[in-house]
């Protein structure tokens, strides 16, 4: 099987006691394996209701979410979900304390990885004394340390100034790209979807549909900068920029 | 390091020092003054004692060997309130956030015992557990119990949103969630309710004695009253003083320690 999840007609309404709300009218979606594809679209559109969805922590919906069973899917919020008061170390392997997988070779795969990004230094230091780009490649390694198949990433920049956003998305693109990971990123920032995106999906304000998929056809997989100066990346801005919900 | 460095960290630790120095001066003119006052008849010394007259009572209070039961009583009583409340008001606060329905239903009722003064309360206690520490223990429970019981499930309320998302979405389990998130992330509104509660505790040990005591801190302020040897009282309120100041910096201390890197 080459896809790795299929969503099929997915619907989901809100009850509030002002009334029931439409909120995903339909939604069909494939995700390859090994592809990154952006969800734009205004904001409160349900975009990272999508995401709930397909991490199983919301199952309040129509339709069907087709995947192998023993999918693994692991999620990583805004930059500031890390714990203060566990070391880096600790926080690392967190997911691997509560899913019960504290195996001698996770951990080695654990201390490989915070080798390889430049963290080992400072695995027994507390959050507090890193900087916002250490955290955040803090926060990717916790997600990785799980092996997931597919990762979710919600708005995983938005909490950041604008020099830490770019240094820090060159960061994590080219580890997710390494790793080789298939990747949903939630985001409303359109520059962030093409850099990273083999695929961007244009959702519609609420009741979401989508309205349009916009392939991503950049030759470089490897440095968003150089991804950043492709000669189409204006076209693609202004694709996406015509098709984008304006909230007014 | 450098000069510039060297230079500021010297002015940061005489600014220390500086403040340590006027704080003593205070209590050393605070205490001259009212020795003076007391001494020219300015005060009457009956009512108001003096810092002397304190120190005699105090050791004489030490010499006949009563100093120390007293002392020992309160802070026996202020130990076991204190543990209760705060133990109790933990796993109370714990239960009505596994169960927010049940926090919803009593929600009234709690807010209804927390401004209800207390005080009120102390003649019903006697009667039911009799003139005893029982009811200075209850006493004191009925005033830090509710405060801590609110303060910490308002901690556990204010859990970051985001982070159970995280969690549950490793599949954590509930007591897991509890233990790796939920507690730890209040170890700070813990250590506020630690804080009040300390002082609640003093309150309501000392009320209770007031009420019912044979021994401690709040009899000798009674008993002083009612044989109108207000030397007993004054020095009363100074051990008490101290006490607190003692307990609260203990308190200090362990936030420093949980909380070094939060």
């Amino acid at each position: 099987m080459n896809n790795v999840i299929e969503i099929k007609n997915l619907m989901k309404n809100y009850h509030t006691k002002e009334g029931e709300i439409e909120a995903i009218k339909d939604i069909n979606l494939e995700i390859n394996k090994g592809e990154i594809i952006s969800l734009v679209g205004p904001s409160g559109c349900g975009k990272s209701t999508i995401l709930s969805i397909i991490a199983g922590l919301d199952k309040d919906y129509f339709g069907n979410i087709i995947k192998n069973k023993d999918l693994k899917i692991a999620y990583m919020l805004q930059s500031d979900a890390l714990f203060p008061w566990l070391t880096i170390y600790e926080n690392a392997i967190l997911g691997l304390k509560i899913s019960n997988e504290l195996t001698k070779e996770n951990i080695l795969y654990v201390d490989n990885l915070l080798k390889t990004y430049n963290l080992y230094d400072f695995k027994d230091k507390y959050p507090k004394s890193l900087s916002g780009g250490m955290k955040q490649r803090v926060a990717l390694i916790r997600t990785l340390a799980l092996k997931p198949d597919l990762l979710l990433l919600d708005e995983p920049f938005c909490a950041l100034d604008q020099q830490s956003r770019l240094l820090i998305s060159d960061d994590v693109y080219k580890i997710i790209k390494k790793e080789k990971k298939t990747v949903i990123l939630v985001t409303h920032n359109i520059e962030e979807a093409i850099i990273f995106s083999d695929k961007v999906i244009v959702l519609s304000k609420r009741p979401t549909e989508i309205k349009k998929i916009i392939p991503i056809d950049i030759k470089n997989k490897e440095d968003v900068y150089i991804r950043r100066k492709d000669e189409n990346y204006n076209t693609y801005f202004d694709l996406i920029w015509k098709d984008l919900d304006k909230n007014e | 390091m450098s000069n510039k460095q060297k230079e500021f960290l010297k002015k940061e630790k005489r600014k220390k020092q500086l403040i340590f120095f006027f704080q003593i001066l205070l209590v050393i003119l605070f205490l001259s003054l009212w020795e003076l006052l007391v001494n020219y008849e300015i005060l009457n010394g009956f009512i108001y004692s003096s810092p002397s007259r304190i120190f005699k009572t105090i050791t004489n209070l030490i010499q006949n060997n009563n100093f120390f039961i007293h002392i020992y009583v309160t802070l026996k009583e202020i130990f076991i309130s204190f543990i209760l409340g705060i133990t109790l008001g933990f796993i109370t606060a714990l239960i009505l956030y596994e169960f927010k329905m049940l926090a919803k239903i009593i929600d009234p009722f709690l807010t209804m015992l927390n401004s209800l003064p207390k005080v009120a309360l102390g003649p019903l206690i006697i009667i039911i557990c009799g003139a005893n520490v029982k009811s200075i223990i209850l006493m004191t429970l009925l005033i830090n119990l509710i405060t801590s019981i609110l303060s910490i499930y308002n901690g556990f309320l204010n859990t970051d949103e985001y982070k159970i998302k995280l969690l549950k979405s490793m599949n954590a389990s509930n007591l897991q969630i509890l233990t790796k998130l939920v507690i730890p992330s209040s170890y700070q509104t813990i250590i506020t309710s630690l804080k009040l509660n300390i002082s609640l505790t003093l309150i309501g040990v000392i009320m209770g004695e007031f009420l019912v005591s044979k021994q401690g801190i709040g009899y000798l302020i009674v008993y002083g009253k009612q044989v109108f040897n207000l030397d007993l009282v004054m020095s009363g309120i100074v051990i008490l003083a101290i006490i607190s100041f003692i307990l609260y910096k203990f308190i200090v201390i362990l936030e420093n320690k949980l909380l070094k890197h939060i």
